[in-house]
Parts: C-alpha cells; sequence; structure tokens
C-alpha cells in the first residue's frame, strides 16, 4: 500500500477524503460532546455548592466541600479498597482460568471439545438477577457469606472471556503446538511460557472490561456481605443514596468517586481495547 | 506474536528428536485439555450451571421464602398461563428488545464507522463515546433521574424549547420506555461501538481498496464489501445485546435504579417481574419458574439465529 | 377490624406425606444447607435494621448505638447490629435472601406491608410471653392489632408515624393564601394548589413512584369515604369510596398541579421537595417534622389535616416499623427478651428510652400511653406542629394495613393506572376487586387487617 501511495487513484482518493473528514469530524465531536453531557454534569454538580444543584449554569463558586465530605464523613476511602481488592483479583483469576479454558477448546484436541465449548458458552444466557437465590444458596453452603470469598469467587466465571479468548487462539500459528510437543516442554510449560505472553494483547483489553464490570457491580455485594467493613463503592453508594436523599451535591460527590476510577482504568487501558480487538477478532 | 513463534518452531526442529509417539503425545494433549479446563469448567458449573438446576428444581415448589416447600408439579407453570401480570411484563420486554437491539446496534454500527477512519481527536471522540459503559447501572440511575426531574432538571430545562418542558420523561407512563430505551442505548452504544471497530479492523485492507479501484462508492462499499464481513461480529452483537435486554443487568438494576418497574408498569421487565415475584411476593417457585422460562427461550431464539444467519463460524476452528 | 377471615393453619401443623417427599426431593438440599454454614454461636444475636450503626452520624443512629450498648453492658447475650440502608433494606432483598437461605438475623425491622408474610410462613416469634405484665393495656388502640394474630403479638411496633399535609409559608404567602385558607376538602385542596402552581414549582405533591409507601399514603383517601379492600374474606375494593379516592389523586395528574416523579427520596422527603421550593403542599409524615429540623432548619412551614371528601370523615394512616424476632433463629427467647426490653419495659428507665426515640432521634406519635405521657413532661407535644399531631391527628388514627403483598399489588396497580395513565377509576376499581377475590379463594393465613 506504501508503495502505491503516489497513484493517481490515491490521490484522487486523498481529495475526497479530505472534504469527508472535515464533515465526519464535525459530526462526530458533535455527538461525542453530546454523548458526554450528562457526565459532564455529574462533573459540575459535584462542585457546585449546595443549594445549587439544580442551577442550570457554571457553579457561584467551586467547591471541594462536596468531595471532603464524602471522602471523610463517609467511610468511602475503605470502600474504595474494597472494591479495588475485589475489582483486581477477580479480574486476576479470571483472566488466568479463561485463557487456559480457551487455549483448551482452541488449539487442544480432545474429545466432547466441541461439546464442552457449547455447554460453556450457553450458561451466557444465564443472568445474575435470575438465579441469585440459588447462587446464594451455594455461597452459603461454602461458607461464602460476608467475607472476600463471598464477594470474589463466584464472580470469577463468565464464559464471555473465555470465547472471546478462544477466538484470539484460534488465529495462532498451527506450529505453536508441533514445536512444544518435539522440545518436550509440555502443555503447562508451554502455556505459562509461550501461550501466556503472547496472548498480553487480549488479556489487556479483557482486563479493562473485567475491571469495569466487577467494580460496577452491585446486586452481589449487596446480597453476600453484611459487615458494613466489606461494602464496596456501589453498595456504599446506594447507602448514601438512602441518608441523603436531599443532598444532591452529596450524592453526586459520592457518585463522582465511585466513577472516577472506572475512567482512569478506561483512559489507561483503552489503547489496548481498540488495538487488541483488532487482532482478537470475533469470527 | 509471529517472532516468538518463529524462534519456537526453529528450536523445535532443532530438538525433533525428543517427541514421543503419536498415541503418547494425544493422550497427553488430552490429559493437558482437562487440566486447562478443570477451573473454569468447575466454577461455571458450580456458580452457573447449579443455580440454574436448582431453579428448575424450585419451580415445581410452591416456596414461600421461609424454608417452606410443598411439591406442586406444573401448577407453577400452569399459572403462567393466566397471569395478566406476566403477559404484561413480556409486552414491556418486547417493547424494550424491539427498541433497544436494533438502535443500540445501529448507534453501535453507525459510531463505528464514524471513528473507524483517523481525524484530529479521533481517540478522545471514541473515549468519550465508550464513556457511558464505564460508569456502574447504580450511578447512571441517580445521574439521569437528577437530569430528568420534573421542571427542574438540566435536561428537562433543555426540552423547553421542543415544547416538551412540561414532560416527565420518568414518571408519565407514555414517556417511561422511551427514555429507559434512550438511557439504555447511550449507556451501551460505546461498547457495541467498540466490537463493530473491531469487526472492521479485521477486515482487510485490500478488499477495500480493490472496491474503491473499482469505483465503489461509500454507501456501495459498506453494503458489498463491510456488511458481509462484519456478519460474525453483527452476529455477536446481536446476540449479547438480545441476552443483556433479555436477562442481563440492564433489564434488572436500570430499572430498579430508576423506576422500579413504575409508572404504571411501563418498565416492569419480566425479569424486574421475576425479581418482584421472589422478593416483594415470597414467590419463589413461581419465580423459578418464569427464569426457567426464560432461559429455554433464549436458547430457543439463539439457536434458531445460529441456524438462521449462518452463524455457524462460531464453532469453525 | 380485627376480625379473623378464616380460621388461620396451625403454622407448625403436620406435614402431608407429600410436601415432606417433596421437601425431601428437590428442595432437600436447601433445607439442609439453612443448619449449616452459620457460626451457631447462640451468646450473640444479629440485628438488621436501617438506623445504626450508620457510616454517618445521626441522632436515629445514636440511639439504636447507645441502647444496643447499653443491653451488651448488662447482658451474656451480645446484641450485634448490621446497618442496612434505608433504600436497600426497604425495597431490597438483603432481608428476604438471607431468611429464603435459612440464614435471617435474630432480631429485624419489620413494616405493616411484610407483616403476613413473614407471618405465614412461620418466621416471627410469639413475643407475648416476652412481654412485661399489663404492658398490652399501655399501647393505644390499634397499636398492636396489625401485629397481632389470635391474640397473640409477633412484633413490637416502634412507632407511629400518621400523614398529614405540609406546606410551605413563603409559596402560600407569595400567592396570597392566608392561613386561614387552609384546604378541607378534596375540592378546595385542588383549586389552592392549581393557584400554588408555577413554571417551577408544583402546587401539590403525592407519591407517583409504585410501592408499598405509595399504598400507605393513599389508603386516608379510601377510608375517608368509608371504603376498604377486604372484608369477611371478599373484596369490598370496588366501591364509591376507592373510585373517589382514585379519581382525587387523578385529578391533581389532570389539572399538571403535582409531578410525575419526587426529587431525592420520593414524595416523603420533605427537605428534597417541599423545602427545596418543588412544591408548595406536600403529604408526607411525622418524621419530617425532624428531617426538616436537621436538613432545612430555616424554613418556614406548617401542616393540616388531610382534606376530605364532601361528607368525609377525617382518618389518617399511621405507619410505622416494629420489632420482631426469627423464630428459627439461634437463640430466639435472648432475641425476644431484648425486643421487650428496648420496647416494652414498664421501668423508668424503659419508658424514658422509648421517650428519646419518638421525640429525640425522631419525631414519632409514641405508641405507648405511658411514653407519651413522659414526653409531654418533657415538653414534646405541648406546642408547635408536634402538639397539632398529638391533639388533632392522633384521635384520627387508623393503622396501616398488613394486607399481603397480592392485595397491595392490585391496589397498586389500580392507583397507578389511574393517577399516570388517567385509566378510568370506575374501571381500575373492579379490575383490582376482581384480583383481589381471586387471591383471597386460595389465601390461607393470618387475618387481612
Amino acid at each position: 500500500m506504501l508503495a502505491d501511495s503516489s497513484s493517481p487513484t490515491t490521490v484522487r482518493r486523498t481529495r475526497r477524503w479530505r472534504n469527508g473528514t472535515t464533515l465526519r469530524a464535525v459530526v462526530a465531536w458533535a455527538l461525542a460532546l453530546l454523548t458526554f453531557f450528562p457526565i459532564f454534569w455529574l462533573l459540575l454538580t459535584a462542585f457546585k455548592p449546595s443549594g445549587e444543584s439544580f442551577s442550570s449554569g457554571m457553579p457561584s463558586h467551586w467547591t471541594w466541600d462536596n468531595l471532603k465530605y464524602v471522602l471523610t464523613e463517609v467511610s468511602f476511602p475503605r470502600y474504595l479498597m474494597n472494591s479495588a481488592i475485589v475489582s483486581v483479583v477477580v479480574t486476576a483469576a479470571a483472566l488466568l482460568f479463561h485463557s487456559m479454558a480457551a487455549y483448551a477448546l482452541a488449539r487442544l484436541r480432545f474429545r466432547g471439545n466441541s461439546l464442552v465449548l457449547g455447554a460453556m458458552v450457553s450458561t451466557m444466557l444465564v443472568s445474575l438477577p435470575v438465579i441469585l437465590v440459588p447462587l446464594f444458596l451455594i455461597a452459603k453452603t461454602l461458607g461464602m457469606l460476608d467475607n472476600f470469598a463471598g464477594l470474589i469467587v463466584p464472580m470469577i466465571f463468565n464464559a464471555f472471556g473465555i470465547f472471546l479468548l478462544r477466538q484470539y487462539y484460534l488465529n495462532f500459528p498451527s506450529e505453536l503446538e508441533d514445536a512444544a510437543a518435539l522440545d518436550g516442554c509440555g502443555y503447562p510449560r508451554l502455556f505459562w511460557h509461550v501461550v501466556l505472553p503472547l496472548s498480553r494483547p487480549a488479556l489487556a483489553s479483557l482486563s479493562v472490561l473485567f475491571f469495569l464490570a466487577n467494580w460496577n457491580a452491585f446486586l452481589w455485594p449487596l446480597v453476600i456481605t453484611s459487615n458494613p467493613d466489606l461494602y464496596v463503592v456501589q453498595t456504599g453508594m446506594a447507602s448514601l443514596q438512602g441518608q441523603y436523599a436531599s443532598a444532591y451535591n452529596y450524592v453526586l460527590a459520592g457518585s463522582l468517586v465511585a466513577v472516577l476510577p472506572t475512567i482512569i482504568v478506561f483512559l489507561l487501558g483503552q489503547r489496548w481495547l481498540v488495538d487488541s480487538m483488532k487482532s482478537s477478532g470475533l469470527k | 506474536m509471529t517472532t516468538s513463534a518463529k524462534a519456537l518452531s526453529e528450536r523445535a526442529s532443532s530438538t525433533s528428536t525428543a517427541s514421543g509417539t503419536g498415541t503418547t503425545r494425544r493422550r497427553r494433549e488430552t490429559r493437558a485439555a482437562w487440566l486447562f479446563l478443570a477451573p473454569d469448567a468447575v466454577g461455571l458449573l458450580l456458580f452457573v450451571a447449579l443455580p440454574m438446576v436448582f431453579a428448575l428444581a424450585l419451580s415445581l415448589f410452591d416456596v414461600d421464602g421461609f424454608g417452606n416447600y410443598r411439591w406442586i408439579g406444573l401448577d407453577n407453570f400452569h399459572r403462567m398461563l393466566s397471569d395478566p401480570m406476566l403477559s404484561r411484563a413480556i409486552w414491556v420486554t418486547v417493547k424494550y428488545v424491539v427498541l433497544f437491539v436494533p438502535l443500540s446496534f445501529v448507534a453501535g454500527l453507525g459510531l463505528a464507522l464514524l471513528v473507524w477512519n483517523k481525524f484530529p481527536g479521533v481517540a478522545a471522540v471514541r473515549t468519550l463515546f465508550f464513556l457511558p459503559n464505564a460508569l456502574s447501572l447504580v450511578v447512571i440511575g441517580l445521574l439521569w433521574q437528577f437530569l430528568l426531574v420534573d421542571k427542574q432538571g438540566v435536561l428537562t430545562h433543555a426540552a423547553r424549547p421542543f415544547g416538551l418542558g412540561d414532560v416527565s420523561f420518568l414518571g408519565d407512563p407514555k414517556w417511561a420506555l422511551a427514555t429507559y430505551v434512550f438511557i439504555s442505548v447511550w449507556y451501551s452504544m460505546g461498547y457495541q461501538m467498540l466490537l463493530f471497530m473491531a469487526g472492521l479492523n479485521d477486515i482487510e485492507g485490500e478488499h477495500l481498496d480493490a472496491a474503491r479501484v473499482d469505483g465503489a462508492g461509500a454507501w456501495q462499499r459498506f453494503r458489498h464489501v463491510i456488511w458481509p464481513l462484519l456478519g460474525p461480529t453483527s452476529f455477536f452483537v446481536l446476540i449479547t445485546s438480545l441476552v443483556a435486554s433479555v436477562t442481563g443487568l440492564q433489564a434488572f438494576d436500570l430499572v430498579y435504579v430508576l423506576t422500579k418497574g413504575g409508572p404504571d408498569n411501563q418498565t416492569s421487565t419480566v425479569v424486574f417481574y421475576i425479581y418482584q415475584q421472589a422478593f416483594s411476593f415470597g414467590h419463589f417457585g413461581y419465580a423459578a419458574a418464569i427464569t426457567v422460562m426464560l432461559v429455554a427461550f433464549l436458547v430457543a431464539v439463539t439457536a434458531v439465529l445460529f441456524k438462521a444467519t449462518g452463524g455457524g463460524r462460531f464453532h469453525a476452528r | 377490624m380485627t376480625r379473623p377471615v378464616q380460621p388461620p393453619p396451625p403454622t407448625a401443623g403436620r406435614p402431608s406425606r407429600r410436601a415432606l417427599l417433596g421437601s425431601v426431593a428437590g428442595a432437600g438440599a436447601a433445607a439442609l444447607l439453612s443448619g449449616c454454614g452459620d457460626d451457631n454461636n447462640t451468646d450473640e444475636l444479629s440485628f438488621w435494621n436501617f438506623y445504626g450503626p450508620s457510616p454517618t452520624p445521626s441522632p436515629t443512629s445514636d440511639w439504636f448505638t447507645s441502647v444496643i450498648g447499653e443491653w451488651n453492658r448488662n447482658n451474656d447475650v451480645k446484641v450485634r447490629p448490621r446497618f442496612i440502608a434505608n433504600a436497600a433494606y426497604i425495597n431490597g432483598n438483603t432481608l428476604q435472601t438471607a431468611f429464603s437461605a435459612g440464614s435471617g438475623p435474630d432480631i429485624f425491622l419489620l413494616s405493616p406491608g411484610d407483616f403476613l408474610r413473614y407471618q405465614n410462613g412461620g418466621a416471627l416469634l410469639d413475643l407475648t410471653p416476652f412481654l412485661p405484665k399489663g404492658v398490652r393495656a399501655d399501647y393505644v388502640p390499634g397499636a398492636l392489632d396489625t401485629r397481632t394474630v389470635d391474640g397473640r403479638v409477633y412484633a413490637l411496633p416502634m412507632e407511629i408515624e400518621p400523614l398529614v399535609i405540609y406546606y410551605d409559608r413563603r409559596a402560600f404567602e407569595k400567592a396570597h393564601v392566608a392561613e386561614g385558607d387552609l384546604p378541607k376538602t378534596w375540592d378546595q385542596f385542588l383549586s389552592l394548589a392549581t393557584k400554588l402552581t408555577t413554571k417551577s414549582r408544583f402546587g401539590a405533591m403525592f407519591e407517583t413512584l409504585p410501592g408499598y409507601y405509595q399504598n400507605f399514603v393513599w389508603y386516608p383517601f379510601l377510608w375517608q369515604g368509608g371504603g376498604g379492600a377486604v372484608k369477611d374474606g371478599k373484596s369490598t375494593f370496588d366501591s364509591t369510596a376507592a373510585r373517589n379516592a382514585l379519581g382525587f389523586w387523578q385529578e391533581t395528574q389532570r389539572r399538571h398541579i403535582a409531578p410525575k416523579s419526587a426529587l431525592g427520596g420520593g414524595s416523603g422527603d420533605t427537605p428534597s421537595n417541599l423545602a427545596a421550593g418543588y412544591c408548595a403542599m406536600q403529604q408526607s409524615g411525622i418524621w419530617a417534622v425532624a428531617d426538616l429540623k436537621l436538613q432545612a432548619p430555616k424554613f418556614d412551614y406548617g401542616i393540616f389535616p388531610l382534606p376530605i371528601p364532601d361528607g368525609g370523615k377525617h382518618v389518617t394512616d399511621g405507619g410505622g416499623w416494629a420489632f420482631a424476632v426469627n423464630a428459627k433463629g439461634k437463640n430466639p427467647e435472648a432475641a425476644a427478651e431484648f425486643v421487650a426490653w428496648a420496647l416494652a419495659s414498664t421501668d423508668r428507665a424503659g419508658i424514658d428510652r422509648a421517650r428519646k426515640w419518638n421525640t429525640v432521634a425522631k419525631t414519632n406519635l409514641p405508641p405507648r400511653a405511658s411514653v407519651r405521657k413522659a414526653a409531654e413532661a418533657h415538653d414534646a407535644f405541648t406546642s408547635g406542629v408536634l402538639e397539632t399531631f398529638a391533639t388533632q391527628i392522633a384521635p384520627t388514627l387508623r393503622s396501616e394495613p398488613r394486607y399481603p403483598p397480592e392485595v397491595y399489588k392490585a391496589i397498586s396497580d389500580a392507583i397507578q393506572g389511574t393517577q399516570l395513565s388517567g385509566k378510568d377509576p370506575q374501571q381500575a376499581a373492579r379490575e383490582a376487586s376482581d384480583v383481589i377475590d381471586n387471591f383471597l379463594l386460595t389465601y390461607r393465613g393470618g387475618s387481612i387487617l
């Protein structure tokens, strides 16, 4: 492509692109700003003095009071810590287990492969709200009530990640296993030393998605924990809403604290998110 | 990726003597496969499949939520036939799915095409489109309630010039479902954009260049090159958004924080109704029966879509 | 009011062979599970509530902490409180999920709307043997009725929360409405609300979000015209009184004088709505006095009784939560002792404890006569709006009904349909009545009050 960059067709194309690009850029920016407006308004209101929450302009003066309040008067730092622990551990464990399973499904020949794949993919049709009570019973039997294990373990397993990673591994060159077998290195070592490092881009993008999903989880943490020391950000938020229904400035400041980490993680991770999906392919 | 694989195969050829016989290799492969599958298989079995089996068992009982069980056979399923509230909830879900799935599909695909090629600030624009998906549904519910408050909300103000200043977007039964769909699309379009971008990235540049050389316009390029090649992605987006809108968190969390199923049951989806039957009314058996029906329905629809769209490429090796 | 609909079945009767087999076959796992997993520490009782200890300090949280602290200092069996945020407790699943898994708390707060479900499920311990002698006579008439089945008390009310209309004095002045013009009838109320409605402010506010709370605040309007829901095992909902009450709320929407959604915590939340200038009149409960004092101390407001239809009688709805004990808890007797001690002690300290809850931590009408007397001795209920509550509102009290969920839902659908979708009240009342009748055919359990 680089070689024929001077060909007449390309020149013509570039010119046409340019006009189109300006229009496209304007439309895209306008839509993007509209999409962003609710979040912008959240930001703005979190810095408005109390009593101005519904004023439709800029704050009369910017204040840190709301944020300071939720960070000091409410145990938000602890909630943030709990959320971080849960999200990071779930993400790490999920990535490891899912890549193992996906690798087996994509690359290893064994009887029942497609059956296992079908069974795992079909679990994607079952969602948490519909199995809440039975799941709670099982977690309780396993001694997962009111501890980190209960917050973490049941949330690790999700066929979505297996499915995406399998697609990724399907594209690996076929010499991989031959090489390993000949090498006598064994599958676990092959997986650990070759496959996992090669999966870095896919894992990076999935880690962003998993982190977001777990940071934002609400229903399960609400049900499985009763100790306030184990509250995560979302359950903490809900309690803030109950206490300060009237004080939108506090509630929105709490919201801001709750969403800030997800925004940061996304900003840091979006490069992988877009890049790696290039090669992961959803075929 | 290719370099290390190459290195590996080079290394392999130099030590080819270490290879075992075909059968032992096959055995080793099988053993390794099950070893790798074990953690996820056990986890999914324990935390997804088993609860589903439990739900199936519960659906045959009258369960009050206080440890009392009474075998009633298929009565719960029978009852679904003559439950007007269930029909209402199904109707709400149907309307929601019919609006949400195509709208978010078109929005996601449209945005992906819009930001696929570079222009100044394209990365920032992509980020802004995706950002709503990074928020929790709890925050989204709170935020939109705040923006759409009758008379005083900032978006209610903004709607005034369009003659909609007195509309209660979340409180009026005529508007609530539309508002709920709108918020859902706002929330998920960035995610679907991302999936479509991944699909677009897989399309070889040569296909498009060839089409351009042939003098194909933008629409023709989309229609004859991009769209067919996006098939698998489209199928994936369709299935995931269908599942999400029927039983996913957005069918529950968002309703729960935004409207509690109101006004006048206009946003009471089937999942929300299941939740209500179980947790507000204490009819756990009946709730389980509806759950079973819902999952069975999803399995059937997925299978049909799978066949109809030739989505069989899912299973291609 | 206390008329049993049908003889309640024995809650701990012999299970049929079929039921027994069934529970072993399918739900056996659940039954077996409920016995294990928990630490069977009978020296510690869990107490789930939505007051304390809350993450942020509040007078209600302080009361819970100090009462529990006092008990723990003097007793071997300790009580461990667990705070669950209001929103999650009332509309949430935390409590129900725990009960379904056989690990419900030992002590918990229960609303009238949930009473029959828990009682019929055998989840509530009979508190009668633990009550101090004579204390039942100390409860004001009606206060225990909705917590009583067959003469046995299954939950102890901590408060009575009557409903009134709060109004914004500034808004009245701006619209040149004199205090003497406070509306007495529905029609007067509607025309005043119309007058008070501006571009940014609604004249009136009633609840619009579906739920137990909406039904609770609507019942008084039903009762004012002599209506009801269930009598002698049959629905009485298809009545003129019901149609009129549905029509009254519908009219506030038809005239665009009431919002379709409330701010903050809903229509019971006065600081977010009335004090924020969102509406000029708002239906709310006695708790709002404390809320406004705490969150909007400078706000100038007044109250008046709920308006009535022509020829109707003054009635208001007395809500309020009760302490209940899990019959299948770790140590139900000790839990019952704690509940009786906390709310029903007849000694001086006990009365003072109850007084503090009803007048210092919160503002409620005390459910016990002796507590109210003690409160008056401390100058509560002797001036201002609280005096109005005590003298004018209290005599018109009727306890919040304990309708089972199916009855609640039928009425809720009628309210929602007429209020928000403009459905014909006559049709809505008839449909709801049919649903209730249908349900009553198979209902077995405590009498529906």
